[in-house]
Order: structure tokens, then sequence, then C-alpha cells
């Protein structure tokens, strides 16, 4: 008797997304219901881009403001200037990295795609819903200490929802990392990008739930209670602060040092020497930018604990030590001058001046700390400032980002020329954004400075308007990227997977993947074709 | 005579574990969730105890016999979901079933005691920030409960459909994960909320 079952290998994969064949556009039902990685991606970093937009706008209006040019009436100052936060961090640089996380990391660890595809398209769209919300509660005289209470309760609602979403995307991310790596690479050895989500994922899963508890206690107070004390208006934005603030905000930034790692190894074609001491001071960095029991709110004295001061300091120490990695490899390679490792470098700038700012902020004899809890808006100026050259430093590194995965994106090669414009311009903007209000917020301690007062927000709102254009700027590249040729699939003479396939990649995104023998697969491939 | 071919046995399961991953950095996130929570809880607790006040503002009563309850029937709860996962990794259906009923049927009962509780307390929403945090801590670990029996009903369904076996019972492994984890939560509630009051 002859058996003929046979045990099936693996499923043929026959669908093929119009998206990647570049051929047409797809129809926008097959958009919508897209759980294809690429696509998800897409739309994340298309809209973040445009959130950053508003955000940088209203960022822009406050400062404006603040400098003595009458834009903004007095009861809407603050909403201006919460919203601006909150789509800072909700809706612009999170969402950004989190869209590339989503294209990029399944790439990088030979994956197929990324663990719960559906999930992933869930969270996309319950991120735009909530970030549509928001900006519609604002609208309508809501949000943090609004005017009308249904507002007010719809922009919470909105908040969370954001909130949960990227906390979905995160969980997809993580996981594929954790689990759907290609045979043979170990967790240390996946590429420097992928640690970086891997990182920052872990760090934002463990702070972003404390915000949503602090959102959540608004949120029953105001609309359940009289409120009394959390819900509020003068106390709530006071309780949401801490996550826009030292020492949380520069875990907006983890990804960001993954992707100036995989940047410069690739333009400087040199591997990374002590790969894990990077590794390493990338999980540090992280660690040290956790800050959910920073909530001047709950723990007024949280400015004095010897822990607030140490990480403040010590977060300077990884930063260092990636600095000089990263420099290292440069001057063992040739690196080639492109849009991403220009970005790479200038963003790397801008974080160490952020460490450096952030390691002034918690010495005490300086007095930058709010003696006081916070009033808005720009009470704190200092923090302003900071959280202005964090968040300037991740424009800078996403934009080195999209133009070196620009070929994975779009399948196009984007203006390299043009791209190098603007990564310079988003480090102007980022520079003017937040220098002049560090120095303000230093210079205020001993009431210096204050006729310069003006002048200085004056340059900040200078600097926000030039991030604001080098956003749009970006995104019209991107657009105009997608309707060149086609991208060679290795055009940068990668050392990680993502450039093993083809560009745009294929759905399933590998044929047959190299063997991994160490975090440079392709370029052990090469080496042993030569 | 034909010959006769016997297919070897099927490899070892290579799958990586995306569900049980996935579920652990699920359970991760809640526990900061309520970690934040309880830590405002406390805080405002031990500012209004040395103060020289008490807690809960007089005329307030939460019993403990309901609590008491719930404790105990989320911890059988979590021993029926063991006994889930026990059965699945055995492929015995039968008894995966009787498990994931039964601990279902918990989670209903723990939702109606606490529900009951809400209409024994004589705790106004309004009144203080005591009731807010009460009924946010309590009214999240509902939800976290509920959250949890609807992950487990999913996983009853795939069971029933026989996509939860001896060799990949993922499933079955994630929902009691998030599951513990609720009955963790609860834990540290009855102890914080109801005994130290």
């Amino acid at each position: 008797m002859a058996i003929t079952e046979t045990r099936p290998e693996s499923v043929t994969e026959t669908h093929i997304n119009p998206w990647d064949t570049g051929e047409e556009y797809p129809a926008i039902a097959v958009v919508l219901g897209s759980g294809d990685h690429k696509t998800l991606g897409r739309f994340y970093i298309g809209f973040a881009l445009l959130f950053g937009v508003v955000a940088w706008a209203l960022q822009g209006l406050v400062t404006l403001d603040a400098s003595g040019v009458d834009v903004l009436r007095a009861d809407t100052v603050s909403q201006v200037f919460t919203l601006g936060r909150l789509s800072l961090v909700l809706l612009f640089a999170v969402p950004l990295f989190v869209g590339i996380g989503t294209l990029v990391v399944p790439l990088q660890v030979g994956a197929a795609t990324i663990a719960f595809p559906r999930a992933a398209a869930a969270a996309l769209w319950t991120w735009l819903l909530g970030s549509a919300l928001m900006l519609i509660a604002y609208g309508a005289n809501g949000g943090v200490a609004g005017g009308r209470a249904k507002a007010v309760e719809l922009a919470y609602l909105a908040v969370g929802l954001t909130t949960v979403a990227l906390l979905l995307a995160t969980i997809c991310i993580v996981t594929t990392v954790v689990t759907l790596r290609a045979p043979g690479m170990h967790l240390d050895r996946v590429p420097m990008f992928s640690w970086g989500m891997f990182v920052a994922g872990s760090i934002w899963l463990l702070t972003f739930p404390v915000f949503l508890a602090n959102v959540l206690l608004i949120y029953v107070d105001y609309r359940f209670g009289r409120p009394t004390d959390f819900g509020v208006g003068a106390n709530q934005w006071a309780q949401l602060t801490w996550l826009f603030e030292q020492p949380q905000l520069l875990a907006l930034a983890i990804p960001v040092l993954g992707a100036i790692g995989d940047i410069v190894t690739t333009s400087a074609g040199a591997r990374q020497r002590n790969r894990g001491v990077m590794l390493a001071a990338i999980g540090a960095f992280g660690a040290l930018s956790f800050g959910a029991f920073a909530q001047p709110y709950f723990n007024e004295d949280v400015w004095k604990q010897v822990l607030f001061v140490v990480v403040g300091v010590v977060v300077i120490v990884p930063v260092v030590l990636l600095f000089s990695g990263w420099a290292t490899t440069m001057m063992r390679g040739k690196p080639t001058i492109t849009a991403g490792s220009v970005g790479a470098l200038l963003s790397a700038l801008l974080l160490m001046l952020a460490a450096v700012g952030s390691a002034l902020y918690v010495i005490r004899p300086l007095r930058l700390q709010p003696g006081e809890r916070v009033d808005l808006p720009l009470a704190n100026v200092y923090q302003t400032g900071l959280l202005g050259l964090v968040v300037g430093a991740v424009v800078v590194g996403a934009i080195a980002s999209l133009h070196f995965w620009c070929p994975k994106i779009t399948g196009r090669m984007a203006n390299d020329s043009f791209g190098k414009l603007l990564v310079l311009g988003g480090a102007g903007g980022a520079a003017l954004v937040g220098v002049p209000l560090c120095v303000l917020g230093f210079a205020n301690r001993w009431d210096a400075l204050a006729d310069a007062a003006d002048a200085l927000h004056l340059v900040s709102t200078v600097g926000a308007a030039l991030l604001l254009a080098v956003l749009l700027l970006t995104g019209a590249s991107l657009v105009a990227a997608s309707r060149g040729p086609r991208a060679a699939d290795d055009p940068w003479d990668g050392q990680t997977l993502e450039w093993a396939t083809a560009s745009p990649p294929p759905t399933g995104n590998f044929g047959e993947l190299p063997p991994i023998e160490s975090p440079e697969p392709l370029l052990d491939a090469k080496e042993a074709a030569s | 005579m034909a010959a006769t071919h016997v297919l070897p046995p099927p490899p070892p399961l290579q799958r990586p574990r995306v569900l049980m991953v996935a579920s652990a950095l699920a359970s991760a996130a809640t526990l900061m969730l309520f970690g934040g929570l309880l830590g405002i809880y406390l805080t405002r607790r031990a500012e209004l105890l040395q103060a020289g006040d008490t807690w809960l503002p007089e005329g307030v009563t939460i019993p403990l016999q309901q609590p008491n309850v719930m404790l105990f029937t989320l911890l059988a709860s979590a021993v029926t979901m063991q006994w889930a996962v026990y059965a699945v990794s055995r492929d015995d259906r039968v008894n995966t079933y009787l498990a994931l009923g039964i601990t279902l049927v918990f989670g209903v009962a723990y939702i109606n005691m606490q529900s009951y509780l809400y209409t024994l307390m004589k705790f106004d929403v309004t009144a203080n920030q005591q009731a807010v945090l009460v009924y946010a801590i309590t009214g999240a670990h509902l939800a976290m409960a509920v959250a949890a029996m609807i992950f487990t009903v999913v996983t009853a369904f795939r069971a029933l459909g026989g996509r939860e076996t001896s060799r990949q019972h993922d499933g079955v492994s994630a929902a009691a994960l998030f599951w513990h984890a609720m009955v963790v939560v609860y834990a540290i509630l009855w102890y914080a909320i109801y005994i130290t009051k």
C-alpha cells in the first residue's frame, strides 16, 4: 500500500500586494484592509509627518505668543500648549518610529511578516481614530482644562485610545524581535535599529501604562466626580507633564540611537567594533530614561531625590559610549556622505546636547527645576527647550532613517542632495527651537536676560517654523521619490537582512535568506563571494 | 506484497511562542497600569494618614466579606486555568473544555460579586478623591477581568475547533498567563484597598 499523504512543508504565498509591485494603486478596500507591515508602516509614517506639522505649528504659536505677539486668546493658550505637547509625543515622535519600526524591523530580523499583522492594523486605525478625535475635541474647546465638559471627556478618551493603540503596535514590534528572528540570528545579533526598537518598546510598555493610569484617574474624577482633585482643571496637566520632561522625554530618542548605529556602519562600510558595548549602551540609555517615578504632582520633592539626580547625570555615559563607538567606526571605514550619514551625525550631536542639558537640569545649585508646581504655559522653559532638542533630534534621525530606508519604503531612491538640505534644516530648526529656551530657562533663575526673553522666544518660533517646513518637505520628498525610477535591492552596500530582498520587498519579504553567523550576514556573504 | 511506508514521527514543533510573548508583554503593561494607579493610591493614603486623618471618610464602609469571596473565587479560577493548560498539553479535550468552562464561570462570579459590592459600599464617587481612586482601580480591574474572559472564550473556541493540541497550545497557555496576571493584580488590590483601608 502506497502512502500518498505528504506533510505540507509550507504554504506558498500567491497573493501579491499591488503596492509592492508598484504597478498600480490598489482599491481603497485593499489598502484599508491590509495587514501587510509595509503598508501599515507607510500609513504611520505619512500620518505622523502630517501630525508633526500640526504639532510644531502649535509649539510655534505658543512661543510666538510668549514673545509678545498677541496671537492666542488668554483662555486658549494653555489648550494650544497642551495639545502641542501631546501631539509632539503621541501623534508624531512615537508613531513615526513605530511606523518605521513596523516597516523595517521584520525585514531586519528576516521575518516574513510582523507578529500579529491584524493587531498591528487595528493599532494603526485605532491610533488614527484617537488622533482625529483628540484634534476634534480640542477644536470643540475640550482637552486639558478645556471649557466644554463633553469635549474635555472626549479628549481624555482620545488620549487613552491613542496610548492603547501605540502600546498594541509596540507589542507587535517587540514580539517580532523576540520571536520571529531568522534562524541563526540570536538576540545579540539583531541589527542596531531593531535592538533600539526592542529597548524603546520595552520602556514604552513599562511607562505609557502609567501615563494611562493618570489619564484614567483624571477622566473618572472629571466624568463621574465633582471633580474633587484629579479632574480639577488646574490640576490636570500637572499630572501628565512627567511624560514630556526629564528623564522620560529621553525615551522618545531610543529608536534614533539604533537607527544611527545602522546608518553609520553601512555608510562607513565597516563592522561595528565592541558591538556588545553598543547594545548595552542603548539598553542603559533606555533604562535611564524610565521616568514613571518622577511625577512631581504626586512626588513634589522628586528633584531632590538621589535617584532622579543620578539618572539625570549618568545618562551622559551611554551617549558618550555610543558617540565614541560610531566615531571609531567612521574612522576605521570609508564613510560616504549621504543624507542618512549626515542626518545620523547631526541627530547624534543633538542628542549629546540634550543629554548634557539633562545633566545640568538635575544639578540643584543651578536651580533649573521649578520650585513650585508647574503653571502653564512655559513655566518650566528649560524643560520645554530640552523637549524641543530631543524631539528635534527625533526629527533629524527620522529624516535620516527615511532617506536611508527609502528603497524599502517606496521602492525608489529619495533625492539625496535634497535629503542633506532637509537634515541640515532639521538640525538647525531643532537647535533654534531648543537652545534659546534652555538659555532662557537658565537665565530666568537669576532674572537675567529678561529683556531678551521676547527675542529668544521669537528665535524658538523660527525654529519651530523651520521644523514644520522640513517635515512638510520630507513628506513631499517621499511622495516625489515614489514616482522615480526603481531602486536597486542593495543601493547602500548594506550589511543587514533588509538589503537582501527586493526594493520594495515583495509579500512574504524574502525568498532565500543568507546564512546568519554574525550581526552582519550580508557583509559575510559579500566577503565570502569576493 | 505491497510495501508499507510509515511516515516518520513529526519533528518537535519549532514554532516560536509568539502568543505567549505577546501575552507576557500585555500582562507587563497591565501590571504597570495598576502599578501607576496603586502608586497614586498609596501616596495619597500615606499623605492623609500622616496628616492625622483616616483614609476612608467617616460613615463610609467597605465590607470585607465580598472581597474575601472574590479573592478565593479568583484563586480557584487560577487553579482551574492551570488545569486547562495541563489538560490541553495531554490532548485531554474533555478536561480542557471543562476547565475553561469552570474558569469562565468563576470569572462571571467575580464580576457579579464586584457589582454587588458596589451596591453595598456606602461610597459616593462624587464625594472625594478616595472614592475616585477606589472606583477607578476596581473598575479598571473589572475591565481587565472582562478582557481575560474574552481571551479565554476565544481560546476555548479555538480548542473546540481542534486548534489547541498537545503540540500547539500557545493559545491556552497565553490566556492562562494573562489570567494569572489578573488574579495577582486582584490579590494586591485586595490587600491594599480592602484589607488596609
